[in-house]
């Protein structure tokens, strides 16, 4: 039964496989009762309004308003189109998966809803390549949905088509920004574009484009269902709602929890990770999956965990993951292992992060080899400012903001490391931890 | 177009007056304020803002922003030299150079490089980099002209966009992802596209270089000489990198009027044949044998004089000077009223004097904004190349409308809205069928005219070739008058044509039936058809061949051959030993558009000068100058001796020059349509009445309308063919790199085309043939062998063989009328 | 576009590409889109390309799934698979390379016929993933015939840390020692570590937190 912390609105009835069936999903949930409605009753800005009102923020990182992003749409005959962007590839997140993988009906009557608020006409679910699980049980829902004519023409009668093709990736972390996104469902590679224009004005073949993630889109059938002050009630003012926060890392039950957002952050890591492993304690922490600017134990724990407190604690609430390091682990090779991610994953278009991203992992290479000076530690910090704000996209800005609050938040320690040359802390239980850094 | 508004912005406090929409770094440097850039250049369309190099602060904004993708607003305040910009700015010059292996010494771009110079102006002046650099196997063979040097490469997309964004041939690709990121092909093959020496002049590093340049000079060796390209009627403008009075390369030399700043391979690596060993170097006799001027001069008098009025000339590669000069020889000197400057038959001087109206003609920078582009009867892609980038880049950049006619597939059909496939020889026939269609009748022709129909300008760019059909010069010009496009401004038509200065040659006088200036003659000539047959009848005596080779070039080969054995007195004028001019009894040697001093005039009235930039080999003489003493030695005095004395009397003889001063002629050239003598050029007295009356007129006359409505299908003697009999229409065309392009240039040798014979998959089938078959195509007697070559889009019942190949020239089965093949299969080679 | 159609001398139904040019070629350059008898294409991928070219607005989008099929079929990304699925598509094989080889799950050279991604990212690294992935790659050593090890960035289940996705499936949390076992079930063709099977677990909140009461 579910922890008390817990407050299960998009996992409700997980734990139940029927949920994942049409059947299930009508039985257990009343599933595509508010669909129903929406089509048979509901104008285009009733709908807008609602989930406007809601406040629901943008659950894949950046958190801007769904609603708003919906109004931005142009009217007007043009074709318009709705991306689910379901590449979740950022290090510590996987709650998209859970929510596919046992609610996907919840998505798909989310995506149908939210189209009728944009007026899309075709929809995508763009889902990473390595989910090809819950990309089969995505097909075989879509199936059922279209069997059943929630999708498709003339939906339940109501003079509104809709068609939604799952589109899987093939592997690149880049393709779940928004543009790059767009590039890769275009069947080009998958490099960020040019912005402005904006997806929402001009996106998908040059149509107005509406880009939301999966767990923002699996809000919007209750949403619409009871109404924008329910989901008010939840949350804070500003982070209403719930939030699927991924933990994992050093804690003993790493996982997806659903909580109010604003709860305190070590009831998250603490009551239902289940905190470090016995005889440890928790060093340092990513709140809102590998791009956030770490916190430690001291800077964080006692946060509540929201979009506004995150911010203003100098890092993000992201994509809802969080990470966490306990005492065993050396960040200055944490710090490595976060640079050689995006440096893999830089698509290579713009210079700050194609060369920044290489720059810093072989700087941080020789940190952990002891090859380095604390002036290349000076180094690295300029770095990461030099490719701050200077990207095509927000892939550069990710390495550069945890990296160097790593730097600058744990600088003794890369000293350390460095003198020791390589043997941070002559801690031998971290010793496996060091041997991979080769690798 | 929508108009442009005038805006005022601020940079480094200096307002600037700037379009609205147009690019910050553009509007900037108006104000000469330079913001560094490396990917962003304009001619490869829309910015991509990936090299991040132009950042600048613009108020109100609080990031920093890439000027070349900010379009400028009213009031906008810039600053390039704050710190926070000079920060940017020279990080990632830092950035660049992390991978960079700063080879500069022993790079060929080293002096010219822009990586240099923003390194110079803009980088951080020291190193903070020790780590290991990227590597890759350096330099490898792009394609056999370019090489690719990966490690200089900063991956700036420039190269990989003129492969997608201009040729469109989407060779070049970027493999891989982030900093192992490559620019490559597929499968490592080798890039071979007709446009690819681009990339060379657009890369900002060394990445990019031509094995025809490497390590041949140093840019402080070396000088820029500008000029125009003569290999093609596109006459591209080019700049001559010289050095020891030698051509060591060809650049692009921007001029939007003609050529976008873009090159064709074949200009571009088109100059080693200068220094060719069959480049003829002086006088020769028949067989060989060197002889001096002064007695070349004085056998070539002798001679021409013998057969006086008995002598034709045919011009080909010539300046207008030059083409002015023959005339006068043939016309003034020798009293011969045969002189022409077409391979093959032509139109009459009544519909060239029609269609070089200028309100008929449209300019090159025409197509740009033509709401449709019909191309008719003609490849740009082999006849003049670069036009086929500039219809391209109207489809892709203006959403032009693309209407393709022709009898074989074109390289444009990808990009058309409507392709019409002829019958050869069916082309009058198919043209008034789309006159009547644009008229409202119901024709074959009909599902073009809605695309032409729908546009507000229409340009025709259409092939001199299919002149050679009697009658379509009438049937072309009443196509104009259904279009209307005398009365629209941007609409127009557009020739392309056999020669690469065939308008030139024309109003210079190298007509039968017209003087300079398109001028009436008093006595008509011979046109080039006849002046074969008058010479295999002994009617004619002498002939004068300047700078052209018809064994090879011009259809009916065996008819030429039997025509110039039966000449009493041949005098060819050639850049190089061709099957034509190993039987002259002299051969006099030609300046090249390297060497030579004169004008040439665009097909669309441009007149551009062709400036003198490497030294003459050997004992080669002006052009001119041989001309004139010759004329002198027949006892006409020209009075020219040089290119300025030329010159004037070209504007003398061609009242519609007259009033073009050499001054104008530098830089862009002069549309003679836009100068104040335009109204000189000759229209036809007397009521005439319309293209399409005379048309109804001729068709009572001789109501000789086709026996067919052109399809295939119905091509007499089509229908009931037994298979065994497989006989198909033949059409041909020229090749882009079918003659001395790739024989004599050792660079371009690869690309030496061999026949092959282009046929439908269907009648494959039916005739039991693969792609790569060896076969033989023959037509009563005659016979060429070919490759098979099965193309989707070549339409049932006809063929393709290409002119002027080595082996296997198709001249060889024309005789001037449609042409019906059989085809045998030999024996089966592996392609 | 609307490709004209007509009679007789109308050639219907033109590919819209671009991409066509016609500068002769040395043998091994392929420089233009290939035509359909220029490749055999199966009959059946051929369905399967057009098919996915049909579901989207515009065709060119089918190319990532198109390189799926690709894979499917030849193992890898392979030249001809690539001119096959561009003869279809009518675009060139470059251009299919090139999106090919920026994905890291489409294999532009030879892959052994199973293929196994082990996270080595900061959640399983702090797990043990580097191990992981050690023991995988001694397990399948010297078999790429049959065997493709590899580390693998973030793969989304940091929740079964270390964790590694086998044939499209994901396992976790591994102890180096399955490495083994699993290489064996997938050459004697069995069922895969069963018990490790990622679609098979509950929600995280309904199990005990190990070393704790409830
Ligand atoms: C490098 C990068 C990777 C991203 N990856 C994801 C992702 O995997 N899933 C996602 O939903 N959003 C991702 N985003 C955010 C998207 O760009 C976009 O903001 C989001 O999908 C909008 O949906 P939302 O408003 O519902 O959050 C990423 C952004 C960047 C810059
Ligand atoms: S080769 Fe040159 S032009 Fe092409 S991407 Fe590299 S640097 Fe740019
Ligand atoms: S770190 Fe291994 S799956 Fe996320």
């Amino acid at each position: 039964m579910a922890h008390e912390l817990e407050t299960r609105i998009l996992l409700d009835h997980a734990e139940d496989p029927a949920l994942a069936t049409l059947d299930g999903y009508k039985r257990l949930a009343g599933g595509y009762s508010t669909l129903e409605r929406a089509y048979k009753e509901m104008e285009q800005d009733e709908v807008l309004k609602e989930l406007e009102d809601s406040g629901l923020r943008g659950r894949g990182g950046a958190g801007f308003s769904m609603g708003k992003k919906a109004s931005f749409l142009p009217r007007g005959e043009m074709a318009k189109y709705l991306c689910c962007n379901a590449d979740e590839s950022e290090p510590g997140a996987f709650k998209d998966r859970e929510l596919m993988q046992r609610n996907p009906h919840q998505l798909i009557e989310g995506i149908a809803i939210a189209a009728l608020a944009a007026d899309a006409g075709h929809a995508f679910i763009f889902i990473r390549g390595e989910y090809s699980t819950q990309a089969d049980i995505l097909d075989r829902a879509v199936a059922e949905a279209y069997e059943a004519g929630y999708l498709g023409t003339n939906i339940l009668g109501c003079h509104r088509d809709l068609e939604l093709v799952v589109h899987r990736g093939a592997g690149a972390y880049i393709c779940g920004e928004e543009t790059a996104l767009l590039d890769a469902l275009e069947g080009k590679r998958g490099n960020p574009r040019l912005k402005p224009p904006f997806p929402a004005v001009q996106g998908l073949y040059g149509g107005p484009t509406l880009i939301n993630n999966v767990e923002t889109l699996s809000n919007v059938p209750r949403i619409v269902a009871k109404g924008a002050d329910w989901f008010k009630g939840f949350g804070t003012e500003q982070s209403p709602g719930t939030k699927v926060v991924s933990v994992s890392g050093g804690v003993r039950r790493p996982g997806n929890y659903e909580v109010e957002l604003g709860i305190p952050t070590r009831d998250l890591i603490y009551g239902l990770a289940g905190g470090p492993d016995p005889g440890h304690e928790i060093k340092a922490f990513y709140p809102g999956g590998s791009s956030s600017p770490v916190l430690t134990a001291e800077e964080g724990m006692d946060l509540p965990y929201s979009f506004e407190a995150m911010a203003a604690a100098g890092s993000m609430l992201g994509s809802g993951s969080i990470i966490v390091a306990d005492d065993r682990v050396s960040i200055p090779h944490m710090a490595l292992r976060t640079a050689r991610f995006y440096h893999h994953e830089s698509c290579g278009k713009c210079t700050p992060c194609r060369e920044g991203t290489n720059w810093t992992v072989k700087m941080l290479e020789r940190v952990v080899r002891g090859e380095a000076t604390p002036m290349d530690l000076d180094i690295i910090s300029s770095v990461q400012q030099n490719i701050m704000g200077h990207c095509l996209c927000v892939l550069g800005d990710s390495m550069a903001m945890p990296v160097s609050a790593m730097v600058n938040k744990f600088r003794p320690e890369f000293e350390r490391v460095i003198a020791n040359a390589g043997a941070p802390l002559g801690q031998e239980e971290i010793l496996p931890i060091l041997q991979g850094v080769s690798s | 177009m929508s108009e442009q508004r005038q805006v005022t912005i601020t940079v480094d406090g200096r307002e600037i007056e700037a379009i609205e929409g147009e690019m910050l770094h553009d509007a900037a440097r108006k104000g000469d304020v330079e913001i560094p850039v490396f990917c962003y250049e304009p001619k490869l369309g829309d910015p991509v803002g990936a090299c991040r190099m132009c950042l600048v602060e613009i108020e109100g904004i609080p990031k920093l922003q890439t000027s070349c993708s900010t379009p400028v607003r009213e009031g906008m305040v810039v600053h390039t030299r704050t710190e926070q910009v000079k920060e940017a700015q020279s990080a990632v010059v830092e950035f660049l150079l992390v991978n960079h292996p700063l080879d500069c010494p022993v790079c060929d771009k080293g002096g010219e490089c822009p990586l240099q110079d923003i390194t110079q102006g803009w980088g951080p002046g020291r190193s903070r980099v020790i780590d290991e650099k990227r590597h890759f196997r350096k330099p490898v063979e792009l394609s056999p002209l370019v090489a690719i040097d990966r490690e200089r490469c900063i991956l700036c997309y420039r190269c990989v966009r003129f492969s997608q964004e201009v040729a469109e041939d989407a060779q070049l690709q970027l493999l891989e992802r982030g900093d192992r990121t490559f620019v490559g092909t597929f499968d490592d093959r080798p890039y071979v596209a007709p446009f690819h020496g681009n990339i060379t002049d657009i890369c900002p590093v060394g990445a990019l270089t031509n094995y025809t340049y490497r390590f041949r000079a140093r840019p402080w060796d070396i000088e820029q000489a500008g000029s125009i390209c003569t290999l093609c009627p596109s006459q591209c403008n080019v700049s001559f990198t010289i050095r020891d009075e030698k051509v060591k390369r060809v650049i692009a030399r921007d001029n939007h009027a003609v050529d976008d700043g873009w090159l064709c391979d074949r200009g571009r690596y088109g100059f080693e044949m200068f220094e060719a060993e069959q480049r003829v170097g002086e006088p020769r006799l028949k067989g060989g044998a060197p002889t001096s001027w002064e007695a070349a001069i004085a056998k070539a008098a002798a001679g021409l004089k013998a057969a006086g009025p008995r002598v034709a000339a045919i011009v080909g590669d010539a300046s207008n000077e030059e083409a002015l000069l023959v005339q006068k020889l043939v016309r003034e000197a020798l009293g011969a009223p045969h002189i022409d400057s077409r391979p093959s038959r032509g139109a009459g001087r009544a519909e060239l004097v029609r269609l070089a109206q200028p309100e008929l003609s449209a300019k090159v920078s025409e197509i740009d904004e033509a709401g449709a582009i019909l191309v008719l009867g003609t490849d740009p892609l082999h006849s003049s190349p670069i036009l086929d980038l500039r219809v391209r880049k109207a489809i892709r950049r203006n959403g032009a409308k693309l209407v393709v006619a022709t009898e074989r597939p074109t390289a444009l059909d990808g990009g058309a809205e409507a392709i019409a496939r002829y019958a050869p020889g069916e082309t009058r026939h198919f043209i008034g069928e789309l006159t009547r269609a644009l008229g409202g009748a119901e024709t074959v022709a009909t599902p073009l005219v809605e695309t032409l129909k729908d546009a507000d300008t229409v340009v025709v760019l259409w092939g001199e070739r299919i002149l050679r059909e009697d009658g379509v010069g009438d049937s072309l010009l009443a196509l104009a008058e259904a279009l209307g496009v005398a009365a629209t401004e941007g609409a127009g038509l557009l020739e392309i044509p056999d020669f690469a200065n065939a308008r030139g040659l024309r109003e210079a006088g190298c007509l039968p039936d017209a003087g300079p200036g398109l001028a009436e003659v008093s006595v008509a000539g011979h046109p080039t058809e006849e002046i074969r047959s008058a010479l295999e009848a002994g009617d004619l005596d002498g002939l004068v061949l300047f700078g052209v080779d018809p064994l090879r070039d011009f259809p009916d080969s065996k008819a030429w051959e039997e025509a110039i054995n039966s000449a009493s007195f041949v005098v060819s004028f050639s850049m190089f030993e061709n099957a034509s001019s190993t039987k002259a009894d002299l051969l006099f040697p030609l300046e090249t558009h390297a060497e030579k001093d004169g004008t040439v005039t665009h097909p669309d009235g441009r007149l551009q000068r062709v400036r003198p930039s490497a030294s003459r080999p050997g004992n080669v003489r002006s052009n001119i100058q041989v001309l004139s003493e010759l004329c002198s030695a027949l006892g006409l005095d020209t009075g020219i001796n040089s290119q300025p004395t030329a010159f004037t009397a070209l504007k003398t003889a061609i009242p519609f020059y007259s009033s073009i001063e050499e001054a104008d002629l530098g830089g862009q050239g002069v549309r003679w349509q836009e100068t104040s003598s335009a109204s000189a050029v000759p229209s036809l007295g007397g009521d005439v009445g319309t293209p399409s009356e005379r048309i109804a007129e001729e068709e009572r006359r001789s109501p000789a309308a086709p026996a067919t409505n052109g399809s295939f299908d119905e091509v007499p003697s089509e229908e009931g063919v037994p298979a065994a009999s497989p006989s198909l229409a033949l059409g041909t065309y020229r090749d882009l790199w079918a003659g001395p392009i790739t024989e004599l240039n050792p660079p371009l040798k690869f690309l030496q085309p061999q026949q092959r014979l282009e046929i439908s998959l269907a009648d494959a089938e039916r005739l039991g043939l693969q792609s790569g078959d060896q076969v033989k195509v023959s037509q009563n007697g005659s016979g060429v062998e070919a490759h098979v070559l099965i193309k989707e889009r070549v339409p049932e019942g006809v063929c393709f063989l290409a002119e002027g190949v080595a082996e296997g020239n198709a001249n060889g089965l024309l005789n001037g009328g449609p042409v019906r093949v059989e085809i045998s299969k030999l024996e089966r080679v592996e392609a | 576009m609307s490709p004209v159609d007509g009679p007789g001398i109308f050639n219907p139904n033109l590919p819209v590409d671009r991409a066509v040019t016609e500068g002769r070629v040395p043998p091994r350059a392929e420089e233009q889109i290939p035509e359909l008898h220029e490749v055999d294409c199966p009959a059946a991928l051929r369905d399967q390309f057009e098919a996915l070219m049909a579901r989207y607005p515009d065709r060119k989008s089918a190319s990532i799934p198109a390189l799926w099929l690709v894979q499917q079929q030849y193992g890898w990304c392979t030249p001809e698979g690539i001119r096959q699925a561009a003869a279809v598509m009518r675009v060139t094989p470059a251009y299919l390379e090139s999106v090919a080889s920026f994905y890291d799950l489409l294999h532009t050279s030879p892959v052994g016929a199973h293929r196994i991604e082990v996270c080595t990212n900061i959640s399983c690294w702090m797990r043990g993933g580097d191990e992981l992935l050690d023991a995988f790659k001694a397990a399948a050593d010297g078999d790429d015939e049959n065997f493709f090890v590899t580390g693998f960035e973030c793969l989304g289940a940091c929740d079964i840390a270390p964790m590694a996705s086998i044939d499209q499936r994901y396992y976790g949390p591994l102890e180096a020692a399955e490495a083994g076992v699993a290489i064996e079930q997938l050459r004697a063709g069995a069922e895969v570590l069963p018990d490790k099977d990622q679609a098979k677990r509950p929600l995280a909140g309904d199990t005990p937190i190990p070393g704790a009461g409830s």
